[in-house]
C-alpha cells in the first residue's frame, strides 16, 4: 500500500535521508513531508524535531505545509497511523485524583466495543463535568470488553461488570447492579445513549425504579438545560436538566484531545441481585440465528438487489451468502420469476431503509428508486453508464455483473477466511448485547 | 285430429310453467335492493332501447347483428302469431301466411347461428349455447311444418299418427328450450330478463347516444341504520335491477375478448364475473357454466347462494382486484351490463367492511387519509414543483378565467415534466390561470376504485367546498382521472361549486387554444407516431378527437394500433390496479407496449401521466412515451424569438 | 395460544410523521394486531383520553366490537389512570408502543406500568411464540433483523417494535359501528410537562467530518474538502478485480461485513 509503513520507518533508510537533504531530487517534497515533524532516532525512539517541520521551497525559503498538499495518498494513510500513536503518547492526562462527584455513563458497548454513541456521550459528560470541580465521568459497562482505548475515549473511573449474569439480555441484573451504584455513588448524572441497543430501555427501567422523570432524545444539555426531541422528533422540548439523560447521537464531540486514567472503581457485592437471583422473571434464551437472506427486507441493513441485468442466478444468490446480505430485487426479476415477490424493492414492493443497497443490473427506474429513498449508501454495477440508478449511486461501477460478482464473492470468501482464522486463533466468543 | 288439442295444450302448458318461472325468476331479482325505477317510461322506452342502442353495440360485429335482428324478430313475430294461430285457433290465411313468413325468416337466422356455432371462437360458452341454434332450427321447421294445413298447401290431418307423434316430440323440445328455457333459466333467459334489463336498466342516462360513467356514491346518510353493511357482500344486496342485468347475458364473451385483466392472465374474466353472480343470486354452482375460467382459477368449485357472502366461496378477491376499470367490458357488452360498477360495489365490502384491500391498498387509503394524497408526502410540499412557475393560486387572486387542477401528478417529478409543458403552454398562449396550490386535494379516484366511498366522499366535499370559494369559467387538467371525477362524480354532492363551470381535460383545452390560433407550432418531424386513448378520457368520457386533431395539427398521421379509441386497450394503471398489484401472467402495460410496437411507432402519444407511468415502466428497448403537452411544447415557436425551440425527446 | 388469557393492548393518538396530522399510532397499531391475533375479539383495547377523538374510530376499524376509553383530557397523566385500570381487571399481558408519536415521545409509560406493578417488561417485542402454563416466550428485535428469544412470566408488559407485524387495514364500517365503553379518568394534570418549552424541530448540525483539527488550515481542509465516498464516484476503466475491491472497501468502511 505505501512506501513508508511503520516497519519500514523503524529503520533507518540512508535513502531517504540522503533525499531529504537534497533539496533538488525528484522526491525530495514527498520524503520530506512524509518524514515531518518526527524522526527515529538511531536507538528507534521517536524523536519530535521542531526545525523539521515545513519545508524548503523551491526559492530556498522555508515553507510550512499545514494543508499537507504534497503527501501522497498513502503517505497520508500511514501517516494518519502514526499520528494517532504519536498523540497516544504526547495527549495531556486529564486526572481525577479524588472525585468529589460522579458522572455515570452507561456504555452500549456493542460488540464489546464504545460505539460513537457512547463516545459522544462520553464527551457530553466532561462538558457537564467541567461544571463543577473535581468530577470523575465514570464508564458503566456490561459482559465482555475488547475496548482498548478507554483511556483516550474519556474514561477517568470505569465500572465493568464483566459477571456472567450480565451477558446478553439482562435487564433485571443490570438495573439491580446500577441501584447499587446509585446508592453507593449517588452520581450528578446518570447518562444513557438513547439507542435500540439497550441503552434506552436500561435507562428507563433505571429512571422508573428511582422514580426520576428522564431526559429523553436530549441532544443539547448543559447544567441547567436540556433539549430533546419529542413527538416523533417533531417538537424541541426546553426543560431543566434532570439526573438521568437518555441522549442522542451526536450531542458532542467525542474527546480526542485528552488521556484519562480508567482507573477501576469498584462496587460493593450486589445484594439485590443476589436475592432475585433464580427467581428472574425474564430468562434469556439467546440469540436466533436470523439468516442474512431470512431478514425482511424492510429491516436489511446490507441488500444485494438484482435487476434485469443479471443472468447467473446462481452466482448471484452465492455473492449473497458470501457477503452476507440480504436479497433484494427489481420487479422485472420478481415477473421474470428469478425472484420471490416479497424480494421486490419499489413502489409496488418493499421500501428498504439500508444503509449499503448494492443494485445489480437495475436500471432505476422511478419505482424503483422510490423504494431505496432513504438508503444511506447506493453502490451500482450496471453497464449502462447513463441509467439513473449509475447517477443516484454513491459508487457506480460501470461493468459486466458477472465478472464484478464473481471477484467480488472471491474477495468475501477471503476474508471471512483470514477472520476465521485469527478469531479461531484468540477463541474468542462474541456476543452482541 | 290429435294435433288439434296437442298443440294447444303443449303451447298452454309451457305458457304457464314459463309464467310460473318468470313469477320466480322475478322473484329472486326482487331479492335485491330497492332501487327507483321509472317502469312505465322504461318499458315503453324498451323496444327503441333495444332496437337502437343495443342494436348499435350488437352491429360491431354484423354477422351477429344481422343474425341477431333476423332470428330474434323472427322469433318474436312468428311466437305472437302461434299464440294467436294455434292456440287461440284464429282462422286467418293471412296470420297463418304471416307464421310462415316469420318462421322462414327466423329459420334463415338460425341457419347462421348454426353454422357460427360450427367453429365458435373460444370468447362464446358453449354447453347450453351449443344446443340453442338446433333448437330454433327445430321450432321453425316444427311450427312451419304445423302451420302448412292452415293455409291450405297441406290437408288438414296429413302425415298420419307417425308425423304427429314425432311433431308432439319436436313441438316440446323446441317450445321447452324457447318458452320454457326462457324463464327456467336456459339460454333464452337473455330475451326475457334482457328486454326487462333495457326497460329498467339502472343507468337509462345510456340510451339514445348518452354517456353514465360516474359511479353511483354509497349512502352514508342519516337513514342508514347503523347495522347497515356498506358495498355488496351477498348477492341480494345489490340493487334489484343489477341483479336482473346479469340475468341478460348472453355469455357472448366481447367482454372478455376485451379485458386486459383476462388477457394478462389475472384471474379474471368479466363474462365469468357476471355467470357467477347469477349463480349467486339463483343458488348453485358453476358447474355448468361452459366458458373460458378465470385464468389459473379451476372450474366447478364456485358455489353461491342469495345469502352468503360473495367472497366466501363464490369469487375469490383477487378477481375483483384484477380489474383496472377499463370499462372495455361494458363498452363492448351487447346487454349493457355493468361489470364495473358490480365490481366496485364488491370492493367496497372488502375495503369497507373487512379492511382486506390487498397490496399497498391499505397503506394508499392510510395516506390518503392522513396527507390527502397517495404516496403520503407532506401536504405542504403540493406546490413545490412549481417554485419557478410563477403561477397564480387561488387564494391570493380569488378569481381566473381558468383554474388548472393539478393532481398528485404535483409529487411526482415525471409527471412533474407533463405539468410544466401545459403551464408553458398555456403561458405562450396567455390563458388566465390560476391553481389551489396546497389547497388542492387528492381527487379521491383511487380510493373510490378501491372501494373507500367514505374516503373518496370526504375528498370531494372538502374539495368542493375549497372550489366554491372561488370564480372560474374552467377547470382544466392533465389527469384524465381527476378529470373524470370532476366531471361526472362531484356532481353528487349538492355543491354548486362546479355548476356552469366548463370541465376540460387538457388535450380539449389545448385544441381550443390551437384552433383559435394562440399557440404557434412548428411541424413535428420526428417519427412515426401513434397515440394511446386512456380509459378515463375516451371510453369514461368519449374524447377520442381532441387529441387527434391536437396531433395531427403538428402534421402528425396518427398510425393508430388496432386497439383504439373506445376499444383502446388499458395500460394497467386504473381502479388502483398497480396497487392492488394481482400477480397475472404478463403485465398489461407490456401488451400494451407491444400494441405500440407493431405500429412501427418510435413514440407513443398519451394524455394522462398515470399511462405515462406504466407504459414508461415497460424495460426498454421501447418507444418514447411523451404526453401530448410534451410533445407540443416541442414543436411551440414562442413568440419573441422564433428560432428558439425546445429539443422534442430529451435524451 | 390459549385464549384464555387477558390481554390489553394500549392505544395512543398518533401523528403522521408528514402531515403531522393525528393518526392511529405505528407501533400501537401493531399492539393491537398483536394482541388480535392472540386472543381475537376478547383483546381489550385501551386508550386513556378524549373518547370523542376520530383516530379511536381507526383502530376500532381493525375489528374491535367495543375500545375502552378512560375519558380526561388529553394532556392529562395516563398512567395514574391505567394503573388503576390494571389493578381492577384481571390482566395477563399488557401491549404498548415503544414510543408515542405525540408529546414528550419518552417511551416511560410501559416501564412506570411495569414498574408500579412489580411486573416484568419486555422491551421492542417482534412476536409472542407462545403462552403456556405461565409463562411466554417473546421474541426481541434487534438491530439489523436480529432476534433474541426471551421467556418471560405473566403478568407482563411487553412494548411492541416496528418489526412486529403491521397493523391490519382499518376498515370504515366497523370502526364507525364499535361501541366504546367510556369510564371516568383522572384528570391529573401533568404539571412538568406544563413547565416545558416546546418549538418545533430546529435541524441538528450535522456532525463534521472526524477530521481532528488541530489548526486553522486543518479545519479549512475539513470544512471544505469532499467528503469522502460522496458525490457518486464512478469507475469504468478500472479491472474487475479493482473494480470489486473498491466495492468491497466501501463495505467495509460502512461496516456492513463483518
Ligand atoms: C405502477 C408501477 C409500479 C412499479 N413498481 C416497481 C417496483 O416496486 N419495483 C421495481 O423494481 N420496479 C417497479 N416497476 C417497474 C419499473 O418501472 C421498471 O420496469 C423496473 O424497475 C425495471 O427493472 P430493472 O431495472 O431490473 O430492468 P431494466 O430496466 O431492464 O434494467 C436492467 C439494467 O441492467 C443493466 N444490465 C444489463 N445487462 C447487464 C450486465 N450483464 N451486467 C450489468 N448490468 C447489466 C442494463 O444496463 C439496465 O440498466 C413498476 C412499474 C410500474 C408501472
Ligand atoms: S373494466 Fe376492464 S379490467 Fe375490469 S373487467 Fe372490464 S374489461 Fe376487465
Ligand atoms: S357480460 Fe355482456 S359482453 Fe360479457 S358475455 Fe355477458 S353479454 Fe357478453
Amino acid at each position: 500500500m505505501s512506501d513508508f509503513s511503520l516497519e519500514e520507518m523503524l529503520r533507518r533508510d540512508p535513502r531517504n535521508e540522503w533525499i531529504a537533504r537534497n533539496r533538488l531530487h525528484p522526491l525530495h517534497d514527498t520524503v520530506l513531508s512524509a518524514e515531518q515533524g518526527e524522526r527515529r532516532g538511531p536507538s528507534g525512539l521517536l524523536r519530535k524535531d521542531p526545525h523539521l517541520v515545513g519545508f524548503i521551497g523551491p526559492n530556498g525559503i522555508k515553507r510550512i505545509d499545514r494543508a499537507d498538499v504534497f503527501s501522497s495518498v498513502g503517505a497520508e494513510l500511514a501517516g494518519k497511523k502514526r499520528s494517532t500513536e504519536a498523540k497516544a503518547v504526547s495527549l495531556p492526562w486529564h486526572i481525577v485524583e479524588n472525585p468529589a462527584g460522579y458522572i455515570m455513563v452507561v456504555a452500549d458497548m456493542v460488540g464489546g466495543r464504545l460505539t460513537r454513541h457512547d463516545k459522544d456521550i462520553l464527551g457530553l459528560a466532561h462538558q457537564l463535568a467541567t461544571e463543577k470541580a473535581a468530577v470523575a465521568v465514570v464508564l458503566v459497562c456490561f459482559g465482555e470488553s475488547k475496548e482498548t482505548q478507554f483511556d483516550l475515549a474519556g474514561v477517568d473511573r470505569l465500572i465493568h461488570l464483566a459477571g456472567q449474569e450480565f451477558n446478553g439480555f439482562a435487564p433485571e441484573a443490570r438495573l439491580a447492579a446500577l441501584e447499587q451504584i446509585e446508592t453507593q455513588f449517588y452520581p450528578d448524572y446518570w447518562l444513557f445513549p438513547d439507542s435500540v441497543n439497550g441503552g434506552a430501555d436500561l435507562a428507563s427501567r433505571l429512571a422508573a425504579r428511582l422514580g426520576e422523570r428522564p431526559a429523553t432524545q436530549a441532544w443539547q444539555v448543559n447544567g441547567t438545560q436540556t433539549l430533546c426531541r419529542g413527538a416523533s422528533s417533531s417538537v424541541d422540548i426546553r426543560r431543566a436538566t434532570p439526573r438521568i439523560l437518555m441522549l442522542l447521537e451526536e450531542c458532542a464531540d467525542a474527546i480526542d484531545s485528552t488521556r484519562h486514567q480508567a482507573l477501576p472503581l469498584q462496587i460493593k457485592p450486589l445484594a439485590a441481585l443476589k436475592k432475585s437471583n433464580g427467581s428472574s422473571k425474564m430468562l434469556d434464551r439467546g440469540m436466533i440465528d436470523v439468516d442474512a437472506s431470512a431478514v425482511p427486507l424492510a429491516e436489511a441493513e446490507f441488500i444485494l438487489s438484482a435487476g434485469n441485468g443479471i443472468h447467473n442466478w446462481n452466482q448471484f444468490h452465492a455473492a449473497a451468502a458470501a457477503l452476507g446480505a440480504t436479497e433484494g430485487a427489481s420487479r422485472v426479476a420478481v415477473d421474470d420469476g428469478f425472484m420471490p415477490r416479497e424480494r421486490q424493492v419499489g413502489a409496488s414492493g418493499t421500501w428498504v431503509t439500508a444503509r449499503v443497497y448494492l443494485a445489480v443490473g437495475i436500471s432505476g427506474a422511478i419505482q424503483h428508486m422510490q423504494g431505496i429513498g432513504q438508503c444511506d449508501k447506493v453502490v451500482a454495477i450496471n453497464t449502462d453508464a447513463g441509467c439513473d440508478m449509475v447517477k443516484r449511486a454513491d459508487l457506480a461501477v460501470i461493468a459486466d455483473s458477472d465478472a464484478v460478482l464473481a471477484e467480488l464473492t472471491k474477495l468475501a470468501n477471503a476474508f471471512m477466511a483470514s477472520k476465521q482464522q485469527t478469531s479461531s486463533k484468540q477463541g474468542e466468543k462474541s456476543d452482541a448485547a | 285430429m290429435m294435433l288439434d288439442w296437442l298443440v294447444p295444450t303443449l303451447i298452454s302448458v309451457l305458457l304457464v310453467l314459463a309464467s310460473i318461472g318468470a313469477v320466480r325468476r322475478i322473484n329472486l331479482w326482487r331479492a335485491g335492493q330497492a332501487e327507483k325505477v321509472n317502469m312505465l317510461a322504461g318499458l315503453l322506452a324498451m323496444p327503441k332501447r333495444y332496437l337502437h342502442d343495443l342494436h348499435h353495440v350488437v352491429d360491431r360485429d354484423k354477422y351477429i347483428s344481422r343474425t341477431h335482428v333476423v332470428t330474434g324478430g323472427g322469433f318474436v313475430l312468428a311466437m305472437v302469431l302461434v299464440v294467436c294461430v294455434h292456440l287461440f285457433g284464429v282462422d286467418s290465411k293471412i296470420l297463418a301466411w304471416a307464421l310462415l313468413a316469420a318462421l322462414v325468416m327466423m329459420f334463415c337466422g338460425a341457419l347462421f347461428v348454426y353454422k357460427r356455432r360450427i367453429n365458435p371462437p373460444s370468447r362464446l360458452s358453449k354447453g347450453p349455447w351449443m344446443r340453442l341454434p338446433k333448437s330454433l332450427l327445430t321450432f321453425s321447421i316444427t311450427f312451419f311444418v304445423l302451420t302448412l294445413p292452415a293455409v291450405g298447401v297441406l290437408p288438414e290431418g296429413f302425415g298420419g299418427w307417425l308425423l304427429t307423434l314425432v311433431l308432439s316430440v319436436l313441438i316440446l323440445m323446441s317450445l321447452s328450450e324457447m318458452l320454457f328455457g326462457m324463464t327456467w333459466g336456459g339460454p333464452m333467459k337473455h330475451a326475457f330478463a334482457g328486454a326487462l334489463h333495457l326497460a329498467f336498466h339502472r343507468r337509462p342516462e345510456r340510451f339514445g347516444g348518452g354517456r353514465s360513467t360516474g359511479l353511483k356514491p354509497v349512502d352514508f346518510g342519516v337513514g342508514v341504520s347503523a347495522k347497515e353493511v356498506h358495498g355488496v357482500a351477498k348477492p341480494t344486496d345489490f340493487k334489484w335491477n343489477q341483479l336482473l342485468g346479469f340475468d341478460a347475458c348472453v355469455q357472448c364473451g366481447r367482454c372478455e375478448a376485451v379485458c386486459p385483466a383476462f388477457a394478462a392472465g389475472q384471474p379474471l374474466n368479466p363474462k365469468k364475473l357476471i355467470q357467477d353472480m347469477v349463480v349467486g343470486f339463483a343458488g348453485g354452482t358453476d358447474e355448468n357454466y361452459a366458458g373460458n375460467p378465470y385464468p389459473g382459477i379451476d372450474l366447478g368449485h364456485a358455489k353461491g347462494e342469495p345469502n352468503q357472502i360473495i367472497t366466501d366461496g363464490l369469487i375469490h378477491p383477487d378477481t375483483l382486484w384484477s380489474c383496472t376499470t377499463c370499462r372495455a367490458c361494458v363498452e363492448e357488452c351487447p346487454m349493457m351490463i355493468e361489470h364495473v360498477d358490480a365490481i366496485v360495489d364488491m370492493r367496497r365490502f372488502l375495503t369497507l367492511e373487512k379492511g382486506e384491500t390487498p397490496n399497498k391498498g391499505a397503506q394508499v387509503l392510510e395516506n390518503i387519509i392522513a396527507t390527502d394524497n397517495p404516496n403520503g408526502y407532506a401536504p405542504a410540499s403540493r406546490t413545490h414543483w412549481a417554485a419557478d412557475q410563477n403561477l397564480p393560486v387561488m387564494k391570493d387572486v380569488k378569481q381566473a378565467d381558468v383554474l388548472f387542477w393539478v393532481s398528485d401528478g404535483a409529487f411526482d417529478m415525471r409527471s412533474q415534466r407533463i405539468l410544466r409543458a401545459f403551464v408553458k403552454l398555456m403561458k405562450a398562449a396567455n390563458v388566465d390561470a390560476a391553481i389551489l396550490g396546497d389547497e388542492e386535494l387528492d381527487s379521491g379516484d383511487v380510493a373510490r376504485r378501491l372501494g373507500d366511498d367514505a374516503t373518496f366522499q370526504s375528498l370531494a366535499k372538502r374539495n368542493l367546498a375549497t372550489l366554491s370559494t372561488y370564480q372560474f369559467n374552467k377547470i382544466v387538467t392533465t389527469d384524465p382521472h381527476a378529470f373524470h371525477c370532476l366531471k361526472n362524480e362531484y356532481g353528487d354532492f349538492g355543491s354548486d361549486a362546479l355548476q356552469n363551470v366548463e370541465v376540460l381535460h387538457h388535450t380539449m383545452f389545448l385544441n381550443r387554444l390551437v384552433k383559435d390560433g394562440l399557440l404557434q407550432l412548428e411541424p413535428f418531424k420526428g417519427g412515426k407516431v401513434t397515440y394511446h386513448d386512456p380509459c378515463y378520457l375516451g371510453r369514461y368520457n368519449g374524447e377520442y378527437e381532441a387529441p387527434r386533431e391536437l396531433l395531427a395539427s403538428l402534421g402528425i398521421d396518427v398510425a393508430e394500433m388496432e386497439r383504439s379509441k373506445f376499444r383502446s386497450r388499458c395500460c394497467g394503471g386504473g381502479g388502483g390496479a398497480p396497487i392492488t398489484d394481482i400477480p397475472g401472467e404478463r403485465r398489461i402495460a407490456d401488451m400494451r407496449m407491444e400494441d405500440v410496437v407493431s405500429t412501427g411507432a418510435s413514440m407513443v402519444a398519451v394524455g394522462c401521466q398515470q399511462c405515462t407511468a406504466m407504459l414508461e415502466g415497460v424495460v426498454e428497448p421501447r418507444p418514447v412515451v411523451r404526453d401530448i403537452a410534451e410533445i407540443l411544447v416541442g414543436q411551440l415557436v414562442e413568440a419573441t424569438s422564433i428560432s428558439v425551440k425546445e429539443e422534442v425527446v430529451h435524451e | 395460544m390459549p385464549p384464555n388469557i387477558n390481554v390489553v393492548s394500549l392505544v395512543s393518538i398518533g401523528r403522521h410523521p408528514q402531515s403531522g396530522r393525528a393518526r392511529r399510532a405505528e407501533q400501537d397499531g401493531r399492539a393491537v394486531e398483536l394482541g388480535l391475533t392472540m386472543v381475537g375479539e376478547a383483546l381489550t383495547v385501551l386508550h386513556a383520553g378524549n373518547p370523542q377523538n376520530p383516530v379511536l374510530r381507526q383502530y376500532a376499524g381493525m375489528g374491535l366490537p367495543s375500545l375502552t376509553v378512560l375519558d380526561q383530557a388529553s394532556s392529562c397523566d395516563a398512567v395514574s389512570v391505567l394503573l388503576r385500570y390494571l389493578r381492577k381487571n384481571p390482566t395477563d399481558i399488557v401491549l404498548t408502543g415503544v414510543r408515542a408519536e405525540r408529546g414528550e415521545s419518552s417511551g416511560m409509560l410501559p416501564y412506570l406500568l411495569a414498574e408500579q406493578l412489580g411486573w416484568p417488561l419486555v422491551p421492542k417485542v417482534a412476536e409472542i411464540v407462545s403462552v403456556q402454563d405461565g409463562k411466554a416466550d417473546v421474541l426481541l428485535a434487534l438491530p439489523r433483523g436480529q432476534r433474541r428469544s426471551v421467556q418471560v412470566s405473566l403478568p407482563f408488559i411487553a412494548t411492541i417494535d416496528n418489526a412486529a407485524p403491521e397493523a391490519r387495514q382499518s376498515a370504515f364500517g366497523p370502526g364507525s359501528r364499535a361501541l366504546f365503553s367510556i369510564q371516568k379518568g383522572d384528570n391529573l394534570a401533568d404539571d412538568a410537562f406544563m413547565e416545558w418549552k416546546i418549538s418545533p424541530a430546529k435541524p441538528r448540525p450535522k456532525r463534521l467530518k472526524v477530521v481532528k483539527a488541530k489548526t486553522a488550515a486543518d479545519r479549512m481542509k475539513a470544512a471544505t474538502a469532499k467528503p469522502v465516498g460522496g458525490g457518486g464516484k464512478i469507475m469504468k476503466q478500472e479491472s474487475p478485480e479493482e473494480k470489486a475491491q473498491a466495492i468491497f472497501d466501501l463495505l467495509l468502511e460502512e461496516k456492513v461485513i463483518r
